[in-house]
């Protein structure tokens, strides 16, 4: 039996490939209809099987995210099957896909947690996040990009501050005057025949204390979502290990109603307890799209993880018959 | 054999939990385990998982040494009830660990999100060159985000700078010099109970409970994890209860019995140490399971019987019945946690094997003495603001003075230290009150206040244990040792302990450190081998002690400027030597000429390794290669030279004594063509003179001839005998006249 982990992605994932992914009529696509419908949401299923790709729609972060979930969760749930999980992780929200698929929260209360985070946000926090790469070609640290997003978060004045430690990316963000002074003092790079920066579409703030209201309305609308201990270990956006056998249910709601709002989330950080305490022997990325599959190969690269030390050794590493990263879609 | 019995312990375990019966009753999550207790269910879990991690990494140990991947199996297996002060201690408060701290390790870590003490264990298993520890240098317990300096020691060398880290504590906040740590901070040292023997482990608690004793706070936590034996020499019953149990000054813990009832002994000495400020013992009761290490066949001297006998009382095994029996856990959940933690080693252990090693010496050597001439340089010419110098001075600023003896400018360059840098301290034996055996110090305890000139108590180990503690804090210690030969109580704290820490921790921890040492020979007051000892062999062989000696005033000003910038610079350890017979030397030549007397030097002027001074520069006859009481008999006898037979000697003072200068050496050596070395020191190894000759034998310029003057290799005599074995200046003037007269190039050139 493999000894596998799961990375949950986070919104950025959903893509107009993303389209037709669900079974319309699973009972976990009903129910989740069912509770949108009640928030005066469009259904599930309709937006997946919508004949184009609609961004107004799809990438309206209470639609995405809830399409987002039904997939990851979907797919972890047929991949884990005969293997045993040995640890979960998940990039921004896909921490709230995380708590479900351990098994520290229900289906339902998983999504009510991620619908309802996904509504409260969109009231929140004016401003948005800017991707910029923090690698070369190769994927190796490009000391030059490093010192370029310091600079350019210093001369901010505190209007930008680092959201999500991405592997080889840097997401920051910034209020609005934050984001237009991180698009102008970035210096323009390319990688992989992406320029950056770019701003994330209808992306907020996240993770920065600029989202502070939202913990409160949060803890507020779901006070009622049951945490339980998880099933298996749930390494947090700090590396934090809660474990199924002393994980605390107190401590995993207020990391989630709490810093994991309002403080950057260190996915680097996370994959890198993953794959030291764990080692697991497949990592498998489930939910549309692949935005992490990179990510993970970059911080195999700073981890020199089973000699990997660039991007054609991971390539050809995940071209062999064993791949240690899975991705379960494109 | 040992293999053998690690699959023993590790079968009675799974046997256990696979026959065991669950309780009937099942305790909640967040119920105590003891009805007047504060350990819970989740927290007890944690630490058996805490525990059977560090035994699973125990296992993997020797099983990478028989593959020979692994080179360490020193275990911690028996030990595992240390995770409880693992868990129950901040990650902020210092720990200083001995080698059987895996378990302990692990439950600390986990207090630190992001941290992966599973994986950062193997590394150093394996010595791969990223274990965050020492880089691949050793197998060491450390941790530099919770403030774990790793230590080597198998001797109890680290308590006296756990100490000494107590001790600092209030003594920074004392000075204005807080630390980042809060103020309730405690400090944690453990030791096994046969090392609670040894003399560091007494000078250390005896220093603890002195401090305590004079109303200083120093709140150290002695954890003496007592597993009954030492290798193979067992620990007579209740020695440990004997020797502390009852000791004034020194509140004593025994930590025994069922988990919960470790957890509350352990918790009670945390919180006695941390609310009264003072050093607390705590024996925690343990066993030593599969030998001392992988290599120890502890069949050669313990009879199955009895190894079978504490194989019974696993604490991992005990804990297991435990926490079953009290409900806290179904045996099945355990069995799948001790597996979980199985695997998860195993396979972090398959990727550690790959990773590189140390393979070049200029790496492993790079945190031994690291020295950037420019930021040394840069510091060491630091100099308070002329308005604070003024006032602290009392307008009498030594620039303005007349020439002055050696301890008069020495005081001058100490006190502007003191002025220039807030966070140095001075200390040693009479340097307060009494201002030093021979008035060095004189007048800075008042004028600086006691808080920051200090006396200690006569223990040279503790004065060590006091200035690595101190360093590790931020402060910047001038420890004082009286004598040259009082060092020898006390080196293994510079040479095991205070000069290893850079390069064991990979640079991460430093302890900086300039240590004064009154010594060397030609005393005419205070005479014998005690108080004029002339062997610096064991100061040379420290790796990495930068060691200076300054002779004439405004030179060893000069010197104590760059020690003291390479401290804090870099962190080093320096030896200051300091020739007591020059500290009150005035004249050279003749009575009353005050020829060895100097002005207090500008502030730019620093003597930087490598650096040399040099009188009769012009000279090209022969080339006097000396320091400290062997240079004024050198120049006293160039002058007779020069007087009787004509030759023109030039003097090369060589001011560090590790590193030696050789460049400077080599080029004067090629100036003159003739070298002779005199060394105040002992013949065989006891100074510098073989490692010049050797490197100017096999590096130096060619053809050119080389001699020697050594003091005896012999222990240095009361009285006027003590002339028979020293240098003195008819024999520095004999061989340089045999080595010029008997020269290839003839009587002068």
């Amino acid at each position: 039996m493999n000894r596998i982990a799961i990375v949950c992605p986070g919104r950025g994932s959903y893509t107009e490939k993303s389209l037709n992914s669900l079974p319309v009529d699973h009972p976990w696509v009903r129910r989740a209809d069912e509770i949108r419908a009640d928030l005066d949401l469009p259904a599930i299923a309709e937006l997946d099987r919508a004949e184009r790709f609609r961004a107004a729609d799809h990438l309206r972060p209470a639609n995405a995210a809830a399409l987002i979930y039904l997939v990851s969760m979907l797919d972890a749930t047929v991949a884990a099957a005969g293997h045993r999980v040995v640890a979960v992780a998940g990039n921004s929200m896909g921490w709230y896909t995380a708590l479900a698929v351990a098994g520290a929260l229900s289906f339902e209360d998983g999504f009510r947690l991620v619908q309802e985070m996904a509504l409260i946000q969109e009231r929140h926090g004016d401003g948005g996040q800017v991707l910029y790469p923090l690698v070369d070609e190769d994927w190796r640290a490009d000391p030059v990009r490093i010192a370029a997003v310091e600079a350019a978060l210093a001369s901010s004045q505190g209007d930008a501050l680092h959201s999500i430690h991405l592997g080889g990316y840097a997401v920051l963000a910034g209020t609005p005057k934050g984001v237009a002074h991180l698009l102008k003092e970035l210096p323009q790079q390319r990688l992989g025949g992406t320029v950056y920066p770019f701003r994330l579409l209808r992306h907020g703030p996240y993770h920065t204390p600029w989202l502070a209201a939202v913990t409160d309305e949060a803890r507020e609308r779901l006070a009622g979502l049951e945490f339980q201990r998880p099933l298996a270990t749930l390494i947090d956006g700090r590396g934090r290990q809660h474990s199924p056998w002393s994980g605390d249910v107190d401590t995993l709601r207020d990391y989630t109603f709490g810093p994991q709002v309002t403080e950057p989330y260190d996915l680097s950080a996370s994959l890198r307890v993953l794959l030291r305490e764990y080692a697991p022997d497949r990592i498998l990325l489930p939910g549309p799209g692949n935005t992490l599959g990179g990510v993970l190969g970059q911080v195999l690269i700073q981890e020199g993880w089973s000699g990997i030390r660039d991007k054609a050794a991971f390539q050809a590493a995940q071209a062999a018959p064993e791949a240690l990263v899975v991705s379960l879609r494109r | 054999m040992t293999l053998n019995r690690v699959e023993i312990v590790e079968r009675r375990l799974d046997a256990y939990l696979e026959g065991a019966v669950p309780s009937s009753e099942s305790l909640p999550p967040d119920a105590p385990l003891s009805r007047s207790g504060t350990l819970t269910v989740r927290r007890a879990l944690a630490l058996f998982e805490d525990q059977v991690l560090s035994r699973a990494l125990d296992v993997t140990a020797r099983e990478l040494k028989r593959l020979n991947q692994g080179f360490y199996t020193i275990s911690s297996a028996g030990h595992e009830q240390n995770a409880v002060a693992g868990a129950l201690v901040r990650t902020s408060d210092p720990c200083f660990l001995h080698y059987r701290s895996g378990a302990l390790m692990m439950s600390r870590l986990r207090q630190q999100p992001g941290s992966t003490p599973v994986f950062d264990t193997l590394l150093g298993l394996v010595a791969a060159s990223d274990d965050p520890t020492s880089g691949g240098r050793h197998k060491v317990w450390g941790s530099r985000a919770t403030w774990v300096p790793p230590q080597t020691s198998t001797i109890a060398s680290h308590v006296p700078k756990a100490v000494g880290t107590a001790f600092a504590l209030s003594r920074a906040r004392r000075i204005g010099l807080p630390t980042a740590l809060p103020s309730d901070t405690i400090v944690v040292c453990s030791f096994g109970d046969a090392s609670a023997n040894h003399a560091t482990a007494l000078a250390g608690i005896n220093a603890a409970r002195y401090s305590a004793r004079k109303g200083t706070p120093t709140p150290v936590l002695f954890l003496c994890e007592d597993n009954g034996i030492g290798i193979s020499v067992e620990t007579p019953r209740g020695w440990i209860q004997d020797a502390y149990g009852t000791q004034r000054h020194l509140h004593f813990f025994d930590a025994r019995g069922e988990l919960d009832e470790i957890w509350e002994t352990v918790r009670l000495a945390v919180m006695t140490c941390r609310t009264a400020h003072a050093p607390v013992f705590l024996r925690l009761e343990t066993v030593r399971l599969w030998g001392h290490a992988g290599t120890d066949v502890e069949t050669g001297y313990r009879s199955i019987e009895v190894i079978e006998a504490i194989e019974a009382r696993d604490p991992i095994l005990q804990n297991a019945r435990f926490l079953v029996e009290r409900g806290a856990a179904h045996p099945a959940t355990l069995r799948t946690l001790v597996q979980t933690a199985r695997d998860r080693v195993q396979a972090a252990a398959r990727e550690v094997v790959c990773r590189p090693k140390l393979t070049d010496r200029a790496t492993i050597m790079a945190p031994l003495a690291p020295h950037d001439k420019d930021a040394v340089r840069r510091d060491a010419v630091r100099v308070a603001d002329p308005e604070a110098r003024q006032l602290a001075l009392g307008g009498h600023l030594p620039e303005n003075q007349k020439k002055r003896t050696l301890a008069a400018q020495l005081n001058a360059a100490l006190a502007d230290a003191l002025i220039a840098r807030p966070n140095t301290l001075l200390f040693g034996e009479d340097v307060g009150k009494k201002g030093g055996v021979y008035g060095l110090t004189m007048g800075l305890a008042k004028r600086f206040g006691a808080a920051r000139v200090f006396d200690t108590l006569l223990d040279e180990t503790t004065i060590l244990g006091v200035a690595q503690g101190a360093g590790h804090l931020g402060l910047l210690p001038i420890p004082e040792i009286q004598y040259l030969a009082y060092i020898h109580n006390a080196l293994d704290q510079l040479r095991g302990e205070a000069c290893s820490l850079a390069f064991f921790s990979n640079g991460q921890f430093t302890n900086p450190m300039v240590v004064r040492i009154a010594g060397l020979a030609y005393q005419r007051g205070f005479g014998g081998h005690f108080h004029n000892d002339d062997s610096i062999g064991a100061l040379r062989d420290i790796p990495g002690l930068a060691l200076c000696v300054g002779s004439r005033p405004d030179r060893a000003v000069k010197l104590l400027r760059a020690a003291l910038a390479m401290a804090q610079v870099h962190g080093r350890v320096v030896a200051f030597l300091e020739p007591i017979a020059l500290y009150h030397e005035r004249d050279l030549f003749e009575a009353g000429d005050n020829g060895w007397l100097s002005e207090y030097p500008p502030h730019d002027e620093v003597l930087m390794p490598g650096d040399v001074c040099i009188d009769g520069a012009a000279a090209q006859d022969i080339l006097i290669v000396s320091y400290a009481n062997g240079l004024r008999l050198s120049l006293r006898a160039a002058r007779r030279l020069e007087q009787e037979i004509g030759v023109r000697a030039r003097v090369l003072d060589l001011c560090w004594l590790n590193p030696l200068p050789f460049d400077a050496i080599a080029q004067h050596a090629a100036e003159c063509g003739r070298v002779l070395v005199v060394d105040e020191c002992r013949a065989t190894a006891g100074g510098v003179a073989d490692a010049i000759v050797a490197q100017l034998a096999e590096h130096g310029p060619r053809g050119i001839e080389i001699a020697t003057v050594r003091a005896a290799d012999s222990y240095v005599p009361l009285g006027p005998a003590a002339d028979l074995v020293l240098v003195q200046e008819v024999q520095i003037l004999a061989a340089a006249r045999r080595l010029v007269e008997n020269s290839a190039f003839g009587a002068r050139r």
